[in-house]
């Protein structure tokens, strides 16, 4: 009975090495993008080398120019009027197209993912990139900022409203059909009550970001702070850059706390 | 069991029903009314002629033509050269990023510091969550430079932001279960991260990784806007010179890689949260 | 278990004009994935009839009753509505003849958010133009039959609630309404009851019964439960992998036909009690 028989074991699981080559893969391609041939450099001595110029105006960022801030407001103010309106087309444009892009509401295979293909492709290019390339077509000011938020906040609240839509019961769109509707009428009687916490979330959601996007769209021309943060910048004065990243600060902040309590509410 | 009166069809002579009370809905008419003020209020206010704005749709139909029509693929050789620079910006800020937030997160987490350094790390995320990249590239410019190192290490900082703060929230929503019994086993708080918490939360982070890429390589290529290099640096310069067909194609560049990089991103981390397919596991 | 509505309100619906006969020859269905759920049946059910379908689940009773409506295509075999080729039927003809068939659900299928009203207003969307529905204009008259057919199942003091937040059985009741109010010349119920408590169940099938017998609509349900079959069916049509094995009056039949129909003997969970 003592005597104790080898243990068979089972065999070992195979694949376990792949964690450790997803990690050895990792590592070589952060070496590679390190590098000085192919990479990007990093280099401390560059950092010191700097240090000496740079210190003294990051150090400004810990001194805000607090005489500037009367003329801050008008771009604080055109900031938030982008965020409005862009956010408020935005989500007038993404309401029929969210229906469009769902499977439960668009029964149609082609016309859905030739709008999703479409959407996808608007979401791969950056707010920034829109308003700079907006900015030579239409010109300074705050219409090629609005724009670019709203192509901005279309991908967005389409993808996430249509993917909250998919996951909602299907048998009530069926009691619709049953009932004679056509898919317009079904849409809008029975999946649009359905879809409508998820759309008026995701466009508050939208509102949030779009008041942060927002303050930097000016720095390619677009309105808004940007405009401003550009011009400070020219000058590196980081006491005044200071101050208008405080005033960011404070402006998401409040927007982030109405929005979320907002969003808390709708059930 | 109930008579019937059956009223002869065509006739309206039917008993008047009494109808419930219409529920007053004051609620969603004050957020209406306050929705609408707000937009209105903007529309009116903001600086926009609007008048320009019938002429709108043409010229960017115009534009769009000038752009897609034809674009100029002279230039591919460069804008993937930059694109390459764009990736790797937003490849090493996504692993200092993560390599700072890792323990950082967990000290953010109920449990494992004490409240004060809580307070104060989640307070961090927040602040520089509300931040866009792009300013804290120019407020760390004057040190670091116009190099793609200013785009990194501005990815990195932003990064250690979000990261932060989804690391914590996974940290927290785990189950408690293991994690007791590797305390009750005697085990170390660094035994408890190991074997307790770090088998459940990995998928999440590793998932937020991969995300946090997604958003860096986008966040990238707008970093070149300020002139540290990569996609968003060349694309700026030929929307300046106005040269339409190359604008389009250094778009057009844009959308693959990203879509591609989406793609990979997303299949990784599907495979990642909804581990190995059966087929797989049967071999 | 008496309901209150059945004393207090009354049916203030004008009979279905002519209620409509099925008449179903060798009618298969296959689904994409190669099941197939319906096998040559042929059928006959005469306007005005009360017939409850009875059969396993996934013996083919729920895909039948879908096919009256065209919510499942057959794939071979004729099907006639109310003297209507459904089987040849695209778009708006479909849709109109939908509109002339009430369906009631398991699940009840209400827009859960919506209120019951607007529920209800469903069963007028084949009578409504697509603008109205779109801007949420409903007629008056769309109203007052909605109304009407609220106030026929007990539950109007309901209608600006949320249909979400009312009881399953209440819900069930709003489906059934949702049908009346689509004024239909049959109605189709695919398992009304199997959400639902044995008082509400009962509650739920005596409704069926006098829409059948008040109003003299044509009324087919899905049923699992012998005794229900027995007690609410003039009629009883089995059915076992997809054919028909059972065709004859409810009332009078035996055990031994459920045993045949279900392919096994008796168990309790066959009777609701």
């Amino acid at each position: 009975m003592s005597t104790l028989a080898p243990l068979v074991l089972p065999p070992k699981p195979r694949g376990r090495w792949k964690p450790w080559l997803g990690l050895a893969v990792v590592l070589l391609i952060t070496a590679v993008t390190l590098s000085p041939q192919w990479g990007i450099a990093f280099s401390f001595e560059a950092i010191v080398k700097n240090w000496q110029n740079g210190a003294d105006k990051v150090l400004a960022l810990l001194q805000p120019d607090w005489s500037f801030f009367p003329r801050t407001i008008p771009p604080l103010v055109e900031t938030l009027q982008m965020a409005v309106i862009a956010t408020f087309v935005g989500a007038v444009v993404s309401l029929p197209l969210s229906l469009w892009a769902a499977r439960l509401t668009n029964p149609n295979r082609y016309t859905r993912g030739l709008l999703k293909t479409v959407l996808n492709a608007v979401r791969s290019i950056p707010d920034l990139l829109y308003a700079s390339v907006l900015v030579a077509m239409v010109g300074v000011g705050a219409l090629p900022g609005i724009i670019a938020l709203v192509l901005f906040n279309v991908g967005i609240i389409v993808k996430m409203v249509s993917e909250s839509i998919e996951v909602n019961d299907a048998g009530p769109l069926e009691a619709g059909r049953a009932a004679g509707g056509t898919q317009l009428q079904i849409n809008r009687a029975i999946a649009l009550t359905d879809a409508w916490p998820a759309f008026v979330n995701q466009t508050l959601y939208v509102l949030e970001l779009n008041v942060r996007a927002s303050t930097v769209l000016g720095l390619v021309g677009a309105g808004g702070l940007g405009l401003l943060i550009d011009a400070v910048r020219t000058f590196y004065r980081y006491d005044q850059l200071s101050l208008i990243i405080l005033e960011i600060l404070v402006v998401v902040v409040v927007i982030d706390t109405v929005s979320a309590s907002i969003r808390k509410r709708l059930v | 069991m109930t008579t019937l009166t059956p009223t002869p069809p065509g006739t309206r002579a039917r008993p008047a029903l009494v109808l419930p009370a219409k529920p007053s809905s004051w609620r969603r008419l004050t957020a209406t009314i306050v929705v609408t003020v707000i937009v209105i209020v903007a529309f009116w206010s903001v600086d926009i002629t609007w008048a320009r704005l019938g002429s709108l749709p043409g010229e960017i139909v115009r534009y769009l033509w000038l752009m897609f029509a034809a674009p100029n693929w002279d230039k591919i050789g460069e804008a993937l050269l930059q694109t390459w620079r764009s990736v790797e910006m937003a490849w090493v800020g996504t692993v200092i990023g993560l390599v700072i937030s890792l323990p950082l997160s967990f000290l953010a987490a109920r449990g494992f510091a004490p409240a004060p350094a809580r307070g104060v790390l989640r307070l961090l995320f927040s602040v520089i969550r509300a931040v866009p990249e792009i300013i804290i590239a120019i407020a760390i410019l004057s040190v670091t430079g116009l190099t793609p190192l200013t785009g990194a290490l501005a990815l990195a900082v932003n990064s250690v932001g979000t990261l932060g703060k989804w690391g914590y929230e996974a940290i927290e929503g785990v189950d408690p279960g293991p994690i007791e019994a590797v305390r009750a086993a005697g085990g170390s708080t660094p035994e408890v991260i190991r074997w307790g918490v770090w088998p459940q939360a990995m998928p999440d982070f590793v998932s937020f990784w991969l995300y946090r890429f997604e958003i860096n390589v986008r966040a990238s290529s707008i970093l070149g806007l300020i002139g540290v290099g990569g996609i968003g640096d060349m694309l700026t310069s030929y929307t300046q010179y106005r040269e339409w067909s190359t604008v389009g194609m250094l778009l057009l560049v844009v959308v693959v890689v990203t879509m591609s990089i989406d793609a990979v991103s997303g299949a990784l981390r599907r495979r990642i949260t909804e581990g190995a397919s059966v087929r797989e596991l049967d071999r | 278990m008496t309901d209150l509505h059945d004393s207090a309100a009354a049916w203030v619906h004008p009979p279905a004009a002519a209620p409509w006969s099925i008449r179903m020859r060798d009618v298969s269905v296959r689904y994409p994935n190669g099941v197939v759920a319906l096998k040559n049946v042929s059928l006959d059910i005469e306007a005005g009839e009360m017939v409850s379908v009875v059969g396993l689940s996934g013996s083919g009773k729920s895909s039948l009753i879908r096919t009256i409506n065209g919510l499942v295509p057959i794939s071979s075999g004729t099907l006639e509505v109310g003297g209507r080729h459904l089987e040849t039927a695209r778009g708006r003809e479909l849709r109109q003849l939908r509109g002339e068939i009430g369906m009631i659900f398991q699940g009840f299928n209400l827009a859960r958010r919506a209120s019951v009203l607007n529920n209800v207003l469903v069963g007028r969307l084949a009578h409504t133009p697509t603008w109205r529905t779109l801007l949420g204009l409903y007629r008056a008259d769309d109203k007052q039959i909605a109304y009407e057919a609220l106030n026929s199942v007990g539950i109007l003091a309901k209608a600006y609630d949320r249909a979400s937040t009312l009881s399953g059985g209440q819900q069930q009741r709003v489906a059934i309404a949702r049908a009346l109010a689509q004024q239909p010349k049959l109605v189709l119920a695919d398992e009304p009851v199997a959400s639902l408590d044995p008082p509400t169940a009962h509650g739920v099938m005596r409704d069926l019964r006098r829409i059948n017998q008040d109003l003299g609509i044509t009324v087919l349900t899905n049923l699992h439960l012998l005794d229900l079959a027995r007690t609410y069916g003039t009629r009883l049509i089995g059915l076992r992998a997809g054919e028909v094995v059972y065709d004859g009056p409810a009332a009078t039949a035996s055990d031994a036909v459920f045993e045949t129909i279900y392919g096994r003997s008796i168990q309790h969970e066959d009777v609701l009690g």
